[in-house]
């Protein structure tokens, strides 16, 4: 019994062979349906921060500076790869690239970061409703929004009119810590 | 089964019980006085309730209470009992169920700590959850404890290990083992090499995802987090928080969708039994089973890179359906894949199943008895092991499988080694579901848009089965387009805690392997530090001298 069950193994063993992959030496792509690093098209991005209201890392940021100016960051550094950013975007502005080797020593290598000139709405400055009929999806978070940046912290709180006092508040917003 | 219930339960408690409900077809509510909790529970079990777990949650902005459930299935006749209580938050005291259910113990011990409950006559009333220098009072589930909170750390403060048997020593294992895959700390008595007992620490990497996903995300958010629970069962927790919050708000999902759902979580499954059956032959020295496993289990990780985008956490489940489509194409991929794997697997099989080193390793290893399983509410591939017949796919269909016909493989042998046949097989029957899935899949849409606001407060519970064994999530729904509460009990919770049970009068050696025979997770730093009692000197031991106890144990065996 000892001996058949060695004979099997060696046979198991013996057919596929070696099957380890010669990566990097030759490459390995991945697939085309892959969800790798989300890639954003700034031309088709409208900024209405639907993406960040969904990120589940919270790795997506919106900032608006001023009036006319309004800051996406997308840090990589979290990411999850969930591609639920390339799901909601209504302009298709973000597409689920198969880059997969993201590895790098500077974190601002896969940070990026968009700064978007923003025409205003005549009634509300910053109007848009993301999946209508969604009741579970509706954007929570509209109008002007301060999340930190430097901390790359997300920070649940908007204005109706845009408020310096509020972006100088947000911007000693620190973590909690010992 | 409500109107025998709320008959029994009348006659033995009479004004006690509050209200009995059934709100949907396999859900029944009993809400009880807290007085007559510890009774209602034995009447519940003897009606033939499986115990599953606790769910505690802060319910004091709206009454000021703290409630607690606990849940039980009836496996039977595909029936949830919830037996509800609460206790005013200022005097948060109830009579414990542990003595009467062991499997409670946990769940008691988690809300002592988390909402600060307190359980009369339990067992062990010691801290499970929390970290040793968390300070006293403050309790992180609680509504006004922020989310982010980090109170500051103390050095002066150490568990202290229940006592050991006479005439035993000490070897702690963990938190860094080879054999463990998480940090978890096992403080073994051991009386020469013979196991005589086993404390256990855990919970070292308690992430806070219950009250991050309660206080900061939003519903459609959750699956994504829910699957990062468990890196092996990620869909398993999606699909049940999913199916949770269904259950709740009535949703009604498209039929392709269960049927989707339904391929992703056989997929898992035969994603982790391979993985298992790698790092079994691992534990035990035989690492050709580890290669060939897991050489075996690479082409489907590819598979799923092709039709997720990833090779695990698929992020295919939402609320309301499921995310990316089967075509075709993807559908003839699938099934050349798993008939391959299939027939792999055969040959790993044959070429193991009488492989009598395998068999001295663990046959009769682990043991426990079926009455002990039952006792201690085992489930999954380690309950099927010792003749305990559950298997929450069949007992109470989900998804799409009322439509499948498989078979639930159920062992009697008790040991480690039918863990590991109850596996392969289990796999077989997934290979077989897969197919049947693709066989009938029926057109139609795969996500439904959700018309209606989901309303707050309704309490609904579900089970999925893991691969490790099912897992029960209960969803009370928020006003914040949020769970209120979300309560997740993975099949590890429960069959830890039998494990001392299965150490008991075991060979040291053997802990690796029967610890492994749970499916826990696994980890690799690979020294044990052994702490003579006598002397008080602590020595380290080396991966080759643990290597060696355990050979030296087969050449014994």
């Amino acid at each position: 019994m000892w001996l058949t069950s060695k004979i099997k193994q060696i046979l198991m063993v013996m057919k596929p062979g070696i099957v380890t992959l010669d990566y990097p030496g030759q490459p390995a792509p991945a697939p085309a349906a892959f969800r790798g690093q989300p890639v954003w098209d700034h031309h088709k991005c409208l900024g209405c921060g639907g993406c960040a209201n969904h990120c589940p890392a919270r790795c997506i940021l919106t900032r608006d500076v001023c009036q006319e100016l309004r800051v996406m960051l997308y840090d990589g550094s979290r990411c999850t790869y969930c591609g639920r950013c390339a799901d909601v975007c209504p302009e298709d502005a973000i597409t689920m690239s198969n880059n997969f080797q993201t590895a790098c020593d500077d974190k601002n290598d896969i940070t990026t970061r968009m700064e978007l000139f923003m025409l205003t709405c005549q009634r509300c400055g910053r109007c848009y409703e993301m999946e209508k009929t969604n009741v579970i999806d509706r954007m929570e978070l509209r109008g002007f929004r301060y999340d930190n940046l430097e901390s790359r912290a997300l920070i649940r709180q908007t204005t109706d009119t845009f408020s310096p006092e509020a972006l100088a508040a947000t911007e000693h917003h620190q973590r909690p810590s010992r | 089964m409500r109107k025998e219930l709320e008959a029994q339960l009348a006659a033995q408690l009479r004004d006690e019980v509050v209200c009995v409900e059934k709100t949907d077809q396999r859900t029944i509510f009993i809400d009880v006085k807290r007085e007559a909790i510890r009774r209602a529970v034995r009447i519940v079990t003897e009606a033939g309730g499986r115990y599953m777990c606790g769910v505690g949650y802060d319910n004091i902005a709206r009454d000021g209470t703290l409630g607690m459930v606990h849940t039980f299935s009836m496996d039977h006749n595909d029936h949830f009992i919830c037996v509800r209580t609460k206790a005013p938050a200022i005097d948060p005291v109830m009579e414990s169920i542990t003595p009467d259910l062991p499997s409670a113990g946990w769940s008691e011990r988690e809300f002592m700590d988390m909402l600060g409950m307190q359980f009369t006559n339990h067992p062990k009333p010691k801290r499970l959850v929390l970290s040793d220098d968390w300070p006293a009072g403050i309790y992180p589930l609680r509504k006004e404890v922020p989310y982010d909170l980090v109170p500051p750390g103390a050095e002066d403060v150490a568990y202290q290990l229940d006592e050991a048997p006479p005439g035993t020593k000490i070897v702690p294992i963990g938190p860094f083992h080879p054999s463990l895959h998480e940090p978890e700390h096992f403080a073994v008595y051991v009386d020469g090499e013979t196991i005589k007992g086993c404390d256990y620490r855990g919970f070292m990497t308690h992430r806070g995802i219950e009250k991050l996903c309660q206080t900061q995300v939003s519903y459609n958010e959750v699956p994504f987090i829910a699957e990062r629970i468990c890196g092996i069962c990620g869909s398993v927790h999606a699909t049940a928080f999913s199916q949770a919050v269904e259950s709740a708000g009535g949703i009604k999902i498209p039929r392709r969708a269960e049927y989707i759902r339904t391929l992703m979580l056989e997929i898992e499954r035969i994603h982790s039994h391979l993985l298992w059956l790698g790092v079994a032959g691992h534990l035990i020295g035989f690492d050709t089973v580890f290669m060939q496993a897991w050489r075996v289990r690479e082409q489907l990780m590819w598979l799923c890179e092709r039709l997720t985008g990833n090779r695990k956490t698929y992020g295919m489940v939402l609320i309301g359906g499921v995310r990316r489509d089967i075509t075709p194409e993807i559908a003839e991929d699938i099934r050349r894949v798993v008939t391959n794997i299939e027939k792999e697997l055969r040959v790993i099989h044959r070429a193991i199943e009488k492989d009598s080193s395998i068999h001295k390793r663990t046959k009769g290893v682990g043991t426990i008895t079926k009455e002990d399983a039952i006792a201690w509410g085992l489930i999954g591939p380690v309950a099927r092991a010792r003749g305990v017949d559950i298997d929450a796919r069949r007992d109470h269909p989900y998804a799409a499988y009322n439509d499948m016909k498989f078979d639930v493989p159920v062992l009697t042998d008790c040991d480690v080694w039918s863990t590991l046949v109850v596996r392969v097989l289990e796999t077989y029957e997934a290979i077989r579901i897969i197919h049947q899935v693709l066989d009938k899949l029926p057109a139609g849409p795969i996500f439904v848009e959700l018309k209606d606001k989901i309303p707050a407060l309704r309490h609904a519970i579900t089970t999925v089965e893991a691969p490790r064994g099912e897992s029960t999530h209960y969803v009370i729904t928020g006003e914040d387009n949020r769970p209120d509460r979300w309560r997740v009990r993975a099949p590890t919770y429960t069959n830890l805690q039998a494990v001392p049970l299965m150490l008991l009068n075991e060979q040291f050696g053997d802990f690796p392997i029967i610890m492994g025979s749970i499916d826990p997770c696994f980890s690799c730093t690979d020294r044990v530090a052994v702490i003579d009692m006598a002397s008080g000197k602590a020595r380290s031991m080396t991966k080759r001298e643990l290597d060696f106890m355990s050979r030296e144990q087969l050449q014994r065996g």
